[in-house]
């Protein structure tokens, strides 16, 4: 194999693989930030949910289905739309909650 | 600001450079892939004589002749030293190919020319047939006995005489010295009324045609580019063994000066005429020299042999010998830049990696993730935790939950910034925890621990 060949060769791999990674990356790096942006924003709605329910003065069965749905959906450590389920469920909740204190 | 524009100007024109690396790189290596496509093609300075493979007997090659079986021809060799067969057309000088034998015994078979190759082979395998003379080809104990000379070609395809053959091969057997060669042909000039008629032909159609020549006509595109100024023909065929040949190419010469002429005795082409002395032998040697085998124990109509002469008589005028220009040949551009192709494209593909490098770390994916832009997201939070303390104090059992989840809030932005989060996201958990916290003031009756009015009140 002449040297030429392995320039051709090699460029055109490293081109192809710098394409691949410089599309991918930010792609990747934007769906994982993605994800943990979802579950801060469940996390603080589950919590508020439960600040509500210990503050509330009756027992909301339908409530607390809602508010175990979501920590269990956050326990499990789903995707994007699991923490959005999840968001939906505790806030629900947290609705049903302070519209009874 | 003059510096930030400079600069986001500058990062602009480096994006689309890197593009543009790409780009060329790419159309570099589409232009190495599509140049591998190498040919292999040798002419004579670009001559257009043709060079068109042809297959076995389409040329004509093959004559009616054939030859009987082996065991036959072995019988006949058996019985004669000499056998021809029907067709044969080779003749020698019988009193020198006989001191060339001497005493040996040499048996000689003589086929005629044209065989197929079936035909070939059982010429061949006659064992007891010492040399073996198929057309006017000479061979014999794994040897092939050619002339290298014009005159031994011309003695061979005008006359078909194979002395020399025969007696250099015989000698050869049996490892006696090489006699000399002779060149026993004769000329003879052509008669008065020979030299009218053949004129006479020349002047109305430009060629002409004797009795007994296999030329029917002359092969036109090869003859234009081999004489551009056209050229007269003179066919004749082979003429007898031991007669003088007519020398119709001097006497022709004399009468028109100025005019090609091509004459041919059986396979045997001659050029008189202008630049003669310096172009015929060229053209005679390579024509025969690359051709003469095939000629020897085939039968070609004149017509192709006239062909592929006039083919070489091209390729010798666009070899640019003679002073003719060589026609002009423009400078490929791939060809110059061909030994460049690797460099700039090795150059194309370190620009794009540096400038890919470059865009990754710019947009924070090689996780240099940014803590640097904390900001007004920063400020606020600590704002409105200063809130959250104060008015901590003063509440009491129904607007504690609304302050709980705040603070909660607060946390929830402060893990996000910490984390690197946008500040999208943080400013979104921070509208909640406002929210929060008004409706804690409002229940605790306060205004001035209203988040908007606290935090300008901070502010000032």
């Amino acid at each position: 194999m002449s040297p030429s060949l392995l320039i051709w060769l090699v460029g055109g791999v490293l081109l192809l693989a710098a394409g691949i990674v410089t599309t991918l990356l930010p792609r990747l790096r934007t769906r994982t930030r993605a994800t943990r942006v979802a579950w801060s924003r469940a996390r603080a709605a589950i919590d508020s949910a439960t600040v509500s329910r210990d503050a509330a003065a009756v027992r909301l069965p339908e409530a607390d289905r809602l508010l175990a749905r979501a920590e269990l959906l956050a326990a499990e450590r789903g995707g994007t739309a699991a923490a959005q389920v999840a968001t939906e469920h505790a806030r629900q909740a947290d609705r049903l909650w302070r519209s009874q204190s | 600001m003059a510096v930030a524009v400079v600069r986001a100007r500058l990062s602009r024109h480096l994006h689309l450079l890197r593009w543009v690396l790409l780009v060329v790189a790419v159309l570099v290596l589409v232009v190495f892939v599509l140049a591998q496509r190498q040919s292999i093609e040798v002419s004579y300075g670009q001559s257009p004589s043709s060079s068109v493979r042809i297959e076995e007997g389409s040329a004509g090659e093959l004559s009616d002749a054939t030859v009987p079986s082996t065991q036959e021809m072995t019988t006949l060799v058996a019985t004669d030293s000499v056998v021809r067969l029907p067709g044969a057309v080779a003749r020698w000088d019988e009193q020198r190919v006989r001191e060339a034998i001497g005493d040996a015994d040499i048996r000689i078979l003589v086929a005629p020319p044209g065989l197929d190759e079936a035909e070939h082979d059982r010429v061949r395998k006659v064992d007891n047939a010492t040399v073996r003379v198929i057309g006017t080809q000479v061979s014999g104990g794994g040897l092939v006995s050619t002339p290298d000379t014009v005159a031994g070609w011309r003695a061979q395809f005008a006359t078909h005489d194979v002395t020399d053959q025969l007696t250099a091969l015989i000698a050869r057997l049996r490892k006696a010295p090489a006699p000399a060669e002779r060149d026993d042909l004769r000329w003879r000039e052509p008669s008065e009324r020979e030299l009218a008629t053949v004129l006479a032909d020349l002047r109305t159609g430009g060629s002409h045609v004797g009795r007994g020549a296999t030329l029917d006509g002359v092969p036109e595109q090869v003859a234009r580019t081999a004489f551009p100024d056209g050229a007269w023909y003179v066919a004749l065929p082979a003429q007898p063994y031991g007669e003088p040949l007519p020398a119709y190419g001097p006497a022709l010469t004399r009468l028109a000066p100025d005019q090609p002429i091509v004459v041919l005795y059986g396979g045997w082409i001659e050029y008189h005429g202008p630049a003669a002395a310096e172009f015929a032998d060229l053209a005679a040697v390579s024509f025969y020299a690359q051709l003469g085998s095939r000629l020897s124990r085939y039968d070609y109509p004149q017509r192709n042999v006239l062909g592929a002469y006039l083919g070489k008589v091209t390729d010798i005028r666009y070899a640019g010998l003679f002073d003719r220009p060589l026609p002009y040949r423009p400078l490929d551009p791939l060809r110059v830049a061909l030994p460049a192709l690797p460099w700039i494209f090795t150059g194309c593909v370190a620009g794009f990696l540096v400038l890919s490098a470059r865009s990754l770390r710019r947009s924070g994916a090689l996780g240099v993730s940014g803590r640097a832009r904390h900001g007004a997201g920063a400020a606020r939070l600590a704002g409105l935790t200063a809130l959250a303390v104060e008015v901590s104090l003063l509440t009491d059992a129904r607007s504690n939950p609304a302050l709980t989840r705040g603070i909660g809030k607060l946390q929830a932005a402060r893990a996000a910034l910490d984390d690197g989060l946008p500040a999208r996201h943080v400013w979104e958990l921070l509208d909640e925890a406002t929210a929060e916290l008004d409706e804690t003031a409002r229940m605790v009756g306060i205004a001035s621990y209203r988040p908007a009015s606290y935090l300008q009140g901070r502010l000032s």
